[in-house]
């Protein structure tokens, strides 16, 4: 369909960009799968970015060829997933679980040290151990970001391998790890370059399915090595080996070069070329394969050696000139000093800490380069693809601008091999944003990657492309956890993250963020439940949107309730957790479930309620119900207990109770005092003001057997006055007009009547 | 990203979602509600577990009642009747859906219905064809047959003299859906309807020492407030110190920030803060996602369009969706 994108990307869209009014409106599907026209839609929200749209077709009547097809169709669209395509849900889900404890954790301590600096994470001592915790947080969420392997090591190494591939490589964990080398790792600023190159050395191939990379590049040679009997023939070895050493691995070159034909009569064992090179330097055959010894075991080679090598090289004999210049080449690829702390493993080259070292060592080893450049020995390699190549590999050691651009394939490629062989003393954002810019000049991408918008962002030091380019291209994860690395590296992003943005409703940058990636948690049955620690991390509006979240769920699922309930006592909740279970007491009493609906009703407190359920239970008071029945009502009496003291009428009901029990004990062979128990219960009910006029009657015939107990009365003459004028007052209540008469037999009243006459006299006489 | 998770019986005019999102009232033609219910809260599979006639004519709305007071449904009729059923086990009868409340008709239709919570009471706001507004309010909460009418009005800002044979084809209703023990209630009512001075959307507020409601807001520029409103939305506030309403009417969808404290006459600040262009098409609904930053509507251009905010406090269409089969 036109105008549709295939591919609908993250709509988890945070308005951190200031040109939004310009961007196009995204266009997303809605398949329905209706053949017949469509009537009309309705929508409503889920809980976090769920929308559900309801699609109705036109009514039959109307379209002859919806004949049997549904009325329509309910279709849910999570407006946001990930935020990566790459990743899917599973793994996401296990992501954004990892990243709650880090982030928790970086929470809580910075909590804890602005309640020890008063308020400024500015200060020296507290500064620093910031910036302890946000390193820690930040190499913990960068660890959970790949879950990848390094692929298990053969004990025979395949001489012909020369691409690692790395498993399932992420551009989350790319970006993650720029931020983290522009904002954070503040120990390598001043070997930036370097790590940089490691940068694209792990993550070249992610850019090789929208760009030519070197990369794939070498992935191709090395398919193609395969077959190939004579490689220094091949001109796409040297193209290889050029394209990889612009971009500095070293140690590919030096394997791709150990291939050349020069190599293949190895025969001597290590110890026995170091001791021939000494004692016999003037074989050049066994001085070629000493040297190799020395490179490949990476064992020291003093600069004298090197210097001596060149001057061998350039003055050795034709039959041997092939091997000495491709062994020249690779060990001044594999000495080539670099700015760094150290190397990597299987890496190559000469570390040097501090830069007046680097600088001298650098100058001493583009000397050599030159020396052998110039050697005169060049004329003699009869070879044309190895002296051609060679001389190729020397122009990029020496920075030729023309070469370097022919080797790389895109202007990150480009920029990199600058800093190593053009540019090697490049310090400072604003120089390295210079020579990007340069470089993207010479080699514009055609299709620019999301994690070149992300670089230049950084190096332009513009904080709003930087969150820009995150929010667009990596999702609200990454926006609600990167955050902490910008602010923590840059004042200037600190202002920009933390300013209150009236036009929003006061919210910060930083807490946008945490709400909207929070939402996005929200949307899932499996994640919301950690929504609330990113919630309660917002000052502003977390905590209203968290109560939001916990209104929605479905709390007659025990399960979500009790997990609700644990979130609103975690963080103080009160109101929303009363509302919660009100919510399940209403749904269980409901459900006939009565027993669980007075519990909850009361965890709530919601003595309004409760003081509803015990006016229903009056309508029991003074009905003949069965056993059961009876039960049932005890235990919901029992149940409201004495707890809620306020809830009108339950005293009564209390008291009702104990009578009600005590009655039913009573039979015609029980004894006087059983029976006198009852009675004094029924005193005490109609003696009390909480006992409703209604019940007077309905009691007083419950209990005639009492009235008209046959060995001797158990009500005395006082009582039975107070009965009397009871009833008299009931009497003259009849003649209201919203008086009720009890649901009772026509003659309860004069039975009653008689009974309590016959028990005044019979009480009369005996006292 | 989208899948389709219900599929609606023939007939079926209008849907609505339970406050989980977890249960779903489908009304149809010829009067008959369906629920489907989600077995398991992790998943999306939806199965229908009931289906009653709930009334002799049409089914045009379906309102769910607050959580707290069970499931119960409103439903509106295309005859203008409005009754509430309820699901509920009685007597020791197995669970099912009851009729509690037929709410009389007389000679008017219910265009509107929605249900707010007060600190003790449900309360239910219902709109008129003839203008009328009545507030309704529920005593117990266990007994949803008990209503009693609470306040009877004319959506007009002015203590002017009733209009009489008003005619009305629309009405929007939106309470503020603010939960808290402090917080008034209040609700947003806009008409379509013949006569200009009902239609503009005003914000009603209920008055506890004067157990009244009064208009507190009015939601139109002086020269708009004759035109028709379609629909409003309240959106919920997370910490905002203005309310935000968003008020559709045939010209635009306009956003309003409302302010909290009222001045000497008891009115609140009012401000227009945004256009949305409808594309020419009518709005029929609008909602706010639970964070209150996001608009989304549809209406008669057949698509559901999607609202936000920029740094700067612009608003603009950030995306649409679109049906295809």
């Amino acid at each position: 369909m036109p105008g549709l994108t295939s591919e609908p990307d993250d709509l988890a869209m945070v308005p951190v960009s200031l040109e939004t009014e310009n961007q196009p409106v995204v266009n997303y599907p809605l398949r329905h799968g209706l053949k017949s026209p469509i009537h009309r839609l309705s929508f409503s929200w889920a809980c976090g970015n769920t929308l559900r749209v309801s699609v109705f077709r036109k009514p039959q009547s109307e379209t002859a060829d919806g004949e049997g097809e549904a009325g329509g169709r309910v279709v849910e669209v999570k407006l946001s997933n990930s935020g990566d395509e790459e990743v899917d849900a599973a793994r996401w889900r296990r992501m954004a679980y990892s990243s709650v404890t880090p982030f928790a954790l970086l929470q809580s301590r910075k909590h804890s040290l602005s309640a020890a600096s008063r308020m400024s994470l500015d200060i020296p001592p507290y500064k620093a151990e910031w910036w302890e915790h946000v390193i820690e947080y930040s190499k913990e969420i960068s660890s959970l970001l790949s879950d990848q392997k390094p692929p298990p090591k053969s004990i025979i190494e395949d001489a012909k391998s020369v691409v690692n591939e790395i498993a399932a490589p992420v551009c989350l964990k790319a970006a993650w790890e720029l931020l983290e080398i522009f904002y954070i790792d503040k120990q390598s600023q001043s070997w930036i370059p370097e790590r940089l190159l490691d940068w694209l050395a792990d993550y070249n191939s992610l850019f090789s399915g929208t760009l030519p990379t070197i990369h794939s590049k070498l992935v191709d040679f090395q398919q193609e090595l395969v077959g190939v009997q004579v490689v220094e023939d091949d001109p796409n070895y040297w193209d290889a080996m050029s394209s990889a050493l612009a971009v500095g691995w070293l140690e590919t070159v030096v394997k791709l070069l150990r291939l050349h034909g020069s190599y293949r009569f190895d025969q001597l064992s290590s110890r026995e070329a170091v001791y021939l090179f000494y004692r016999v330097p003037k074989s050049i055959t066994l001085c070629v394969f000493c040297l190799r010894d020395l490179t490949t075991g990476c064992t020291a080679m003093s600069d004298d050696k090197v210097d001596f090598l060149v001057l061998f090289v350039s003055h050795c004999s034709s039959l041997a000139s092939k091997n000495g210049l491709v062994e020249a080449v690779a060990v001044l690829i594999s000495k080539m000093p670099r700015m760094r702390p150290s190397l990597r493993e299987d890496n190559l080259g000469e570390c040097y800490k501090t830069k007046p070292d680097f600088m001298k060592a650098w100058e001493k080893w583009r000397t050599q380069i030159s020396k052998l450049d110039c050697s005169s020995y060049w004329l003699q390699c009869d070879h044309r693809q190895t002296r051609e190549g060679l001389k190729n590999l020397i122009q990029i050691m020496l920075g030729n601008p023309t070469v370097l651009s022919n080797a790389t394939f895109n202007w990150m490629e480009l920029f990199i091999s600058h800093f190593l062989y053009v540019r090697p003393f490049t310090a400072g954002l604003e120089s390295m944003h210079n020579s990007a810019k340069k470089c993207m000049q010479v080699k514009p991408a055609s299709i620019p990657h999301k994690l070149f918008g992300l670089i230049l962002g950084i190096l332009g030091e513009n904080t709003e492309v930087v969150l820009a380019e995150c929010s667009r291209s990596f999702g609200p994860w990454m926006m609600a956890h990167a955050v902490e690395l910008l602010t923590a590296g840059s004042t200037h992003a600190e202002i920009l993250l933390h300013e209150e943005h009236s036009k929003l409703g006061g919210v910060s940058i930083e807490e946008l963020h945490r709400l909207v990636y929070a939402q996005v948690l929200s949307s899932h049955a499996l994640t919301w439940q950690i929504a609330p620690i990113y919630l309660t991390s917002c000052i502003k509006q977390g905590i209203r949107l968290l109560e939001n979240l916990l209104y929605k769920q479905p709390v007659q699922h025990s399960q979500i309730l009790l997990k609700s309930i644990e979130i609103c006592r975690l963080y103080e909740l009160d109101t929303i957790n009363s509302n919660i279970m009100r919510i399940a007491g209403v749904h269980h009493w409901k459900h006939g479930r009565k027993g669980s609906g007075v519990f909850w009703l009361q965890q709530a407190r919601d003595e309004f309620r409760l003081n509803r359920i015990a006016k229903q239970l009056f309508d029991f008071v003074g009905k003949s119900v069965s056993d059961e029945g009876f039960k049932q009502w005890e235990g919901l009496i029992e149940l409201l207990g004495s707890e809620s003291r306020t809830a009108g009428g339950l005293e009564f009901l209390n008291k009702y109770r104990d009578f009600r029990r005590s009655l039913l004990q009573v039979h015609g062979d029980t004894p006087t005092d059983a029976a006198r128990n009852a009675a004094e219960a029924l005193v005490s009910l109609m003696k009390n003001p909480s006992t409703p006029q209604r019940f007077w009657l309905p009691l007083l015939y419950d209990s005639l057997k009492l009235l008209m107990w046959q060995e001797r009365p158990l009500v005395n003459v006082s009582q039975t006055q107070l009965l009397l004028n009871k009833l008299q007052e009931l009497s003259m209540a009849r003649l209201r007009p919203d008086f009720v008469e009890a649901d009772l037999p026509s003659d309860a009243l004069s039975s009653v009547r008689l009974a309590l006459a016959t028990n005044l006299g019979r009480a009369i006489l005996e006292e | 990203m989208d899948k389709a998770i219900i599929k609606l019986e023939e007939g079926t005019t209008c849907t609505a979602w339970n406050y989980s999102g977890h249960r779903l009232a489908a009304g149809s033609t010829d009067g008959t509600l369906f629920v489907f219910d989600s077995t398991d809260p992790a998943s999306s599979v939806f199965s229908g577990s009931s289906k009653f006639k709930v009334h002799e004519s049409s089914i045009v709305k379906v309102v769910w009642a607050p959580p707290e007071y069970g499931d119960v449904v409103a439903c509106i009729c295309a005859d203008g009747s409005l009754l509430l059923w309820e699901e509920v086990v009685e007597d020791s009868e197995l669970l099912q859906w009851k009729l509690c409340k037929c709410f009389d008709r007389i000679s008017s239709l219910v265009l509107d219905v929605q249900f707010g919570v007060s600190q003790t009471s449900l309360k239910l706001v219902a709109a008129y064809s003839d203008g009328q507004v009545k507030v309704f309010e529920l005593l117990d909460p266990f007994e949803l047959k008990n209503w009693q009418l609470q306040a009877e009005f004319q959506n007009v800002i002015e203590s002017v003299s009733k209009f009489g044979n008003v005619s009305c084809r629309s009405a929007s209703i939106a309470w503020n859906p603010l939960k808290g023990e402090i917080q008034q209630s209040s609700f947003v009512l806009g008409f379509d309807s013949d006569t200009p001075h009902l239609n503009s959307s005003k914000v009603w507020e209920f008055d506890q020492d004067h157990q009244r409601w009064l208009p507190v807001a009015e939601l139109a520029l002086p020269a708009d407030k004759a035109d028709p409103v379609s629909t409003v939305a309240w959106a919920p506030n997370i910490g905002r110190p203005y309310e935000l309403i968003a008020v559709a009417t045939c010209k635009e969808i306009a956003l309003w920030h409302v302010g909290s404290n009222p001045d000497s006459d008891g009115r609140l600040s009012v401000e227009k803060v945004a256009m949305l262009s409808t594309h020419d098409s009518e709005v029929w609904q609008m909602e706010w996602d639970m964070s209150g930053m996001t608009l989304a509507t549809t209406g008669s251009d057949g698509v559901v369009r999607l609202w936000q905010c920029n740094l700067n406090g612009v608003w603009h269409e950030q995306a649409t969706l679109q049906p295809t089969s």
